[in-house]
């Protein structure tokens, strides 16, 4: 299916579509997406530093797959998402603050959640606008509940969202990776490291 | 999605786990001269199924009860009989949520008997594979064929994939878990069929080997938790209800409605790669076109070969998938028809009124001919209402005479 | 869940937010003594809900978490009503899925962790009000018993439907006014303790949640038979004071009320022979347990 419609960061609308059933595809492997465009990972990588870079208040959200250690890959990748948040915290400047808040579980918290120390599936913008979040990562997430933080985010907020998956991608971030490992995440950090100091940083 | 990792070991039942693909296309095919019901059988066989619950309804209570051989002969992990569809439909899905790979099978009056249970499924990404023979619904009670029940499961949001011979249920059940299993899919999937005219006549069936089978279902893949106290997060119930009286509450549930419904889109690649295409088309170029799916589609077959010893040259669209719904191949493959014909056996006319859903200058529809009831549907019949359309006249076929 | 892989990853652990770190350290997963004496001294399996002030169901779901033999590999099922405003917030894994079919969900996973964990200890546990129970749930609860499916069924019994706001259930009293039973309920109670024992449970109890003790005792009782023979059912007075008129703080002493020899909640079991004999087996480990712990520590002391 051909199609014109792109993921772009938001607010979108009251309830924006999921980018699926606009026609937006997911990426094979060794692919991510950008907007909803197929690219290579590598260039999804780049990308996803510089908006890492370019960003006030970038910020990695790790899901309960990584946040508990419950088999040996969880582990790694704990450590590699760790590792990607203190390379973007020693590479960002004083004027950006990286963030590292969990998600840690799904049930829809009522009557709100504390936005200061975690984001929730049911209602990821307010975590998203306490701490004036302008890019974010998810990882660890579950797909359902990722896509639905997706979409909510893309509706109603403008951080710019990416999406670190373990499986076959997210159409609802506005990039994309799949087949997510450490190592992954880990290139993520080198690309970081790389373009430090080459990216405009926010006014 | 299934594992990959344990491709060449043995399972319980001694079969040889093989990559799907090979399995599927690569490996020597046997035929057999089976019915639709023996060949859910064998097909089940290879599925490396962990359970699959039953209850006796026609027509499909014999396919049921050759599942519980397979049982006995230890080709799946447990089986039993439930009391009720409504009932079997919420085992499956415990089954499911508990990290099982679940087959089960229902017809016409059961369907609707177990219908609260399938959004249930899908909204909880359940990949439950429920095969559907079709028959009456209303009262006065037939179990004679009728595929109204369809029409029903369509707004689930499970897949829907109507077969027409036994050849596509063999294979069909096997490439369904691929689909459905699939992390950015798993939803259920309803594999129907005309009760009776598959399930109870005999046909030529390749049957890949029996010492074959899919590898293992991965719950720990699954796109939300599996609830087996193995995996992340320890504080979680599938699934919480979101209704706290709010905006955020509401688009909540409207955002995991259109993922459900987002998630059918996605099977699109992999049902593409699978089943080769959503619809299947013969003689494309034709300006007349038989357009539907199940037997309806077997029927359009022997009215084209009718049609053309007269010399009229009809095209044939068999649609194998209905959820997801193949709207641009139809649009492409009748783009150039005059006269675009559905003939069904329900009373309704759902998949009519589908087509036309979908294709600029609807009026080039011909929303017949129908039967029902279990009424067989003739292809003079088709081939005549063809030919009034064309202005052609026929000779009477039934009635009174003159 | 598997105790080992109750862990949060070193790296991620300060990020975590305190109940969960709290979870982890000072939770009673895997501690094979656990009972409703660690309420207060260790960290609850229910993290919070919103349930009404002095509901007594919220006292029965803290009792029965606490007594639950092996949390870290139990899965819980409920049903629509009270209890899923609790169930999303128990470190247990847990399902719901429609109003009344929770014994048939627990009949399906129940099997199919058998078939994936053959060996290992798997409990399943339903949780449901009485309208789930007993009314639209019933085909479901008495066929699981029939076909003796090896899981417990825990009935919170509060007379009626409390969550959509009061209406008259099966297991209300004959001739109390509800809604739905506008000139009074016109038929009995109904007996679904006793028809629990003709349907093939091998423990049933019927009692009221004022005593944590008993409760401890029953629910322990109830699973393990159900691990080793066969179902188990508990129906459990869990007063919905909102609707019966009464205060937040007399929740109690309805349920003292209503325990009392004469009255429908007075304590009642049945234990099948075959349970009896698994009792008693179970008795005697536990005295040979505690006596080599004794035994153990006076080494140790000497």
């Amino acid at each position: 299916m051909s199609t014109s419609y792109q993921v772009l960061r938001g607010p979108e609308h009251f309830l924006p579509p999921a980018a699926a059933s606009m026609g937006i595809r997911l990426p094979d492997p060794g692919q991510g997406h950008i907007h909803g465009k197929i690219v290579s990972e590598e260039e999804a990588m780049e990308a996803a530093a510089r908006q890492f870079l370019s960003a006030k208040v970038p910020t990695i959200f790790p899901g309960p797959l990584v946040l508990w250690a419950w088999n040996e890959k969880a582990a790694h990748k704990a450590t590699a998402v760790r590792h990607l948040y203190e390379t973007l915290k020693a590479s960002v400047t004083s004027t950006q603050q990286a963030m590292l808040i969990p998600m840690p579980d799904y049930r829809p918290k009522y009557p709100k959640i504390n936005p200061e120390v975690e984001i929730n599936p049911n209602h990821p913008n307010l975590t998203i606008w306490h701490n004036k979040i302008d890019a974010c990562m998810f990882v660890g997430v579950h797909c359902h509940q990722a896509n639905l933080s997706l979409k909510i985010i893309r509706g109603g907020t403008d951080c710019y969202t990416i999406a670190m998956c373990a499986q076959a991608g997210h159409e609802d971030a506005m990039l994309s990776f799949r087949d997510a490992t450490a190592e992954k995440i880990m290139r993520l950090a080198d690309w970081v490291k790389k373009l430090k100091g080459s990216v405009e940083p926010p006014k | 999605m299934a594992t990959q990792s344990s491709v060449g070991e043995k399972n319980k039942a001694g079969q040889t786990i093989t990559d799907p693909w090979q399995m599927m296309h690569d490996a020597e095919r046997t035929p057999c001269f089976f019915t639709g019901s023996e060949v859910i059988k064998e097909a089940l066989r290879r599925a490396n199924c962990d359970i699959m619950i039953a209850y006796p309804i026609t027509p499909q209570s014999e396919a049921a009860a050759l599942a519980g051989e397979l049982f006995a002969e230890g080709f799946i992990g447990d089986y039993f009989r439930g009391e009720s569809e409504f009932a079997v439909m919420s085992q499956c899905a415990g089954a499911a949520f508990g990290g099982a790979r679940v087959f089960t099978t229902t017809a016409g009056p059961g369907t609707m008997r177990a219908m609260e249970n399938f959004p249930m499924w899908a909204g909880a990404r359940l990949p439950i594979q429920m095969i559907v023979t079709c028959r009456g619904i209303n009262s006065p009670l037939s179990i004679q064929p009728d595929t109204l029940e369809i029409s029903y499961l369509l707004n689930t949001g499970m897949l829907v994939w109507h077969a027409e011979t036994a050849q596509d249920f063999y294979d069909w059940i096997l490439k369904g878990y691929m689909v459905s299993e699939e992390p950015d899919v798993h939803l259920p999937l309803a594999l129907c069929c005309d009760g009776f005219f598959v399930t109870h006549t005999k046909d030529m069936v390749s049957l890949t080997p029996a010492d074959m089978c899919l590898p293992p279902y991965d719950p720990y893949r699954s796109p939300v938790p599996c609830m087996d106290m193995e995996c992340p997060p320890v504080r979680m119930m599938r699934d919480p209800f979101i209704m706290k009286s709010n905006y955020i509450s509401y688009a909540t549930h409207a955002s995991w409605q259109q993922e459900v419904w987002a998630a059918v889109e996605r099977s699109r690649k992999h049902t593409v790669r699978w089943l080769d295409g959503l619809i299947e088309v013969e003689n494309p170029g034709a300006e007349i076109l038989l357009v539907s799916s199940g037997t309806a589609v077997s029927q359009g077959r022997e009215a084209k070969v009718l049609l053309e010893e007269e010399g009229i040259d009809v095209g044939i669209v068999k649609i194998k998938s209905l959820r997801p719904w193949p709207g641009e191949e139809i649009r492409e493959a009748t783009k150039n028809a005059k006269h675009i014909i559905v003939p069904e056996f329900n009373v309704t006319g759902w998949m009519a009124r589908e087509i036309k859903a979908t294709i600029p200058n609807s009026e080039r529809v011909y929303a017949g001919p129908r039967v029902c009831g279990g009424m067989t549907l003739p292809p003079e019949i088709i081939a005549a209402d063809i030919k009034t359309l064309l202005g052609i006249k026929n000779k009477a076929l039934a009635g009174r005479g003159s | 869940m598997s105790l080992e892989r109750i862990k949060i990853a070193p790296e991620m652990y300060e990020i975590m937010p305190p109940e969960y770190q709290d979870l982890v350290k000072n939770a009673t997963y895997g501690n094979e003594n656990r009972g409703w004496k660690d309420i207060g001294t260790s960290k609850e399996l229910i993290e919070e809900h919103s349930l009404c002030a002095g509901c007594p169901e919220s006292m029965a779901f803290r009792y029965i978490l606490a007594s639950l033999p092996a949390p870290e590999d139990t899965v819980m099922v409920g049903s629509t009503g009270c209890t899923s405003l609790v169930f999303p917030h128990v470190g247990i894994h847990n399902i719901h899925s429609l109003f009344g079919n929770q014994n048939a969900i627990a009949t399906g996973l129940k099997r199919a962790l058998t078939v994936r964990f053959p060996g290992r200890i798997k409990d399943v546990v339903v949780l449901a009000g009485d309208g789930a129970t007993v009314d639209i749930g019933l085909d479901m609860t008495l066929q699981a018993w029939f076909r003796q499916e090896k899981f417990t069924t825990i009935c919170f019994d509060n007379e009626l439907y409390a969550n959509t706001g009061g209406q008259e259930s099966g297991l209300m009293q004959k001739g109390f006014v509800a809604k739905m039973a506008p000139v009074g309920k016109t038929f009995e109670k109904v007996r679904l303790p006793e028809i629990a024992r003709e349907s093939g449970c091998h423990y049933v109890v019927n009692c009221t949640v004022s005593k944590p003790n008993l409760i401890e005792k029953v629910i322990k009782n109830a699973i393990h038979i159900a691990r080793e023979i066969g179902p188990t059912y508990l129906q459990l007075y869990t007063p919905c004071i909102l609707e019966i008129g009464k205060n937040s703080m007399e929740g109690l002493q309805e349920m003292r009320d209503s325990e009392k020899p004469t009255e429908r909640f007075a304590y009642r079991e049945y234990i099948s022979d075959q349970a009896k004999e698994l009792l008693t087996e179970m008795a005697a480990k536990e005295k040979e347990r505690k006596a080599e712990a004794k035994r153990q520590l006076a080494s140790v002391k000497a």
